[in-house]
């Protein structure tokens, strides 16, 4: 398939939190089929195969969208305890 | 014969026409997510479903939906497929007083055929990941069994915990997991943490539907899951020792990942579209590194569709709910005949009582909630007579329409302790309870006019009989 260099080319942000440092973690085991990509920032993991709805910016949900304050006011789960010496 | 592998597993589901083979190409999104999604609106007895052709994969296995299903439940259990569900239930609770039943050591583990370690190790290549909902963050592990130890006490057997939990796939050798702080990974995490240390793991994937079922069942922090596999399968449980953590593993896994959850270290994780058909949020959750990879050679990739209920994980965990809860609350009340506790994890439950005194049910209603599976979960119990069964929801609906009045019959208990996971829990985690006392009341609660019930005639059973006879006969 030769559009898959291409439709990766286009990939140019994150389609969850727009940023632009995105690595490709996968490639199919058969050449050319997809590739696998992961924001740096908020580690939306995407295949280049899939639904524009989860692999655009333009077309990903709103409500799923993602910004830098979101990320940084993510609630812990569980808290990191204290210390404790023995 | 009880099942030592998911294989043999997948054969019985086979030899019962309860396994789809699906052999045309398909895409591994949205395709895998779709069927076992539709697996679920299909009616009770959907099959299991594999796939073996996934376009621009050369060697993947997927298995979907084993468990998704009455009649895949049944055959797990090694009962009839037609059995119904609250028979199916009751056989949990008679096998379960088999506890324990010691496992059995064979370290001639399939697993062991192959292994990867370090820097060696890239889970993209060695699984074919994909993705279930829309809004998740990327590709999920979520139906894998998840081994740990006391970090104060790694000698003691019965501590060692086997949970399923939810890890997003992070990066080769990376991956998020989350550990509700109600369930025993997270007391283990904690533990460690405290001694600013990693808490080592074993994470087992492809297993056999016992396992699955244990690790998904709300047992004591010092209960074995491998003992009380052995009872609910009425054979000793086969376990090996993972090479790099020295834990017990399941024999019979399809792929062991081992490493450690890093200590001390949150990271952005989610959102998952979650059990209570709604989406997690993003949290920050901790980070595992996984240094030894172990698994069968052309290993069976297993997955859960999870989302609006019912999906497989209702009728996985169904009865695994129901039947701990009916155990704590039987030994303080005789008078409790069934629980009904399969209503997204037991954030509803119907429980059926006779009745010592007029109060009496509501008594029952909030002592479930004080159970340790109650504490994070029972939300909303129903309660009803012994004559209803919790099981037969029509029955349920008139027990609540005729017998429930407002006025004295609605227990409502702020501020309570629940699944962060509820998308109603205001703040998340917290949320006011009620029981539901849907019982005709008795002595001195002498409210309503409940004193001429209409019964079934005395010959009816007889008349049941002989119609169904008729019926077959036509």
């Amino acid at each position: 398939m030769n559009a898959v260099p291409e439709e990766t080319e286009k990939i140019m942000s994150c389609p969850r939190c727009e940023h632009t440092g995105i690595e490709q973690v996968a490639a199919s085991p058969v050449e050319g089929v997809w590739t696998v990509h992961q924001c740096e920032r908020c580690l939306y993991t995407w295949r280049s195969t899939e639904p524009a709805r989860r692999t655009s910016p333009e077309h990903y949900p709103p409500e799923f969208r993602m910004t830098r304050a979101d990320i940084d006011a993510a609630p812990p789960v569980p808290a990191v305890p204290p210390l404790v010496r023995r | 014969m009880p099942f030592d592998d998911l294989r043999s597993f997948l054969d019985a589901l086979d030899s019962h026409g309860q396994l789809l083979r699906i052999t045309e190409e398909v895409q591994a999104e949205p395709d895998l997510a779709a069927a076992a999604n539709a697996a679920g609106r299909i009616g009770e007895n959907a099959p299991g479903l594999y796939f073996d052709n996934v376009a621009g994969f050369t060697d993947a296995r997927v298995a979907l939906n084993t468990l998704g299903s009455w009649a895949n439940h049944a055959i797990a259990m090694g009962m009839d497929p037609l059995t119904s569900t609250k028979d199916q239930v009751a056989e949990f609770i008679r096998r379960w007083d088999d506890f324990p039943v010691a496992p059995e050591r064979r370290e001639d583990a399939p697993w062991r055929e192959n292994s990867v370690e370090g820097d060696d190790i890239n889970l993209f290549d060695l699984l074919p990941l994909f993705r279930l909902n829309d809004g998740d963050a990327g590709f999920y592990l979520d139906k894998a069994a998840v081994v740990s130890r006391d970090p104060d006490e790694p000698e003691d057997f019965d501590k060692q915990n086997v949970g399923i939990y939810r890890m997003q796939v992070k990066g080769k050798r990376r991956l998020g997991i989350q550990p509700v702080p109600v369930h025993d990974v997270a007391l283990h995490l904690r533990m460690a943490e405290e001694q600013g240390e990693d808490l080592p793991i074993a994470i087992t994937l492809g297993n056999d539907p016992i396992i699955t079922l244990m690790a998904s069942t709300p047992l004591r922090y010092d209960q074995s899951e491998y003992e009380m596999a052995g009872a609910i399968r009425q054979s000793p449980y086969p376990v090996a020792t993972a090479p790099l953590t020295g834990f017990d593993v399941p024999w019979g896994s399809e792929v062991v990942l081992e490493g450690v959850i890093e200590g001390r270290k949150r990271e952005l994780e989610g959102p998952f579209g979650e059990f209570t058909g709604h989406y997690s949020g993003g949290h920050s959750m901790p980070v595992v590194r996984i240094d030894k990879v172990s698994y069968r050679t052309a290993p069976v990739y297993e997955s859960l569709y999870l989302g609006m209920p019912w999906t497989e994980v209702d009728y996985l965990i169904g009865p695994a709910t129901c039947v701990p809860m009916y155990k704590q609350l039987k030994a303080d009340f005789p008078e409790v005949q069934a629980v009904n506790a399969m209503y997204t994890h037991g954030l509803l439950a119907i429980i059926s009582t006779k009745k010592r005194y007029g109060g009496f049910a509501k008594a029952v209603g909030v002592r479930a909630m004080t159970t340790p599976h109650g504490l994070g979960y029972v939300k909303m119990v129903i309660m009803v007579d012994e004559d209803v069964d919790p099981f037969n929801l029509p029955q349920v609906m008139w027990a609540l329409s005729s017998k429930f009045n407002a006025a004295g019959d609605l227990v409502q208990l702020p501020n309570m302790s629940v699944v962060a996971l509820d998308p109603s829990s205001s703040p998340a985690g917290v949320s006011d309870k009620v029981v539901i006392d849907a019982t005709t009341p008795v002595i001195p609660d002498d409210r309503g006019h409940f004193s001429q019930p209409v019964r079934d005639l005395p010959e009816t059973p007889h008349w049941v009989a002989k119609l169904t006879r008729m019926l077959a006969a036509r």
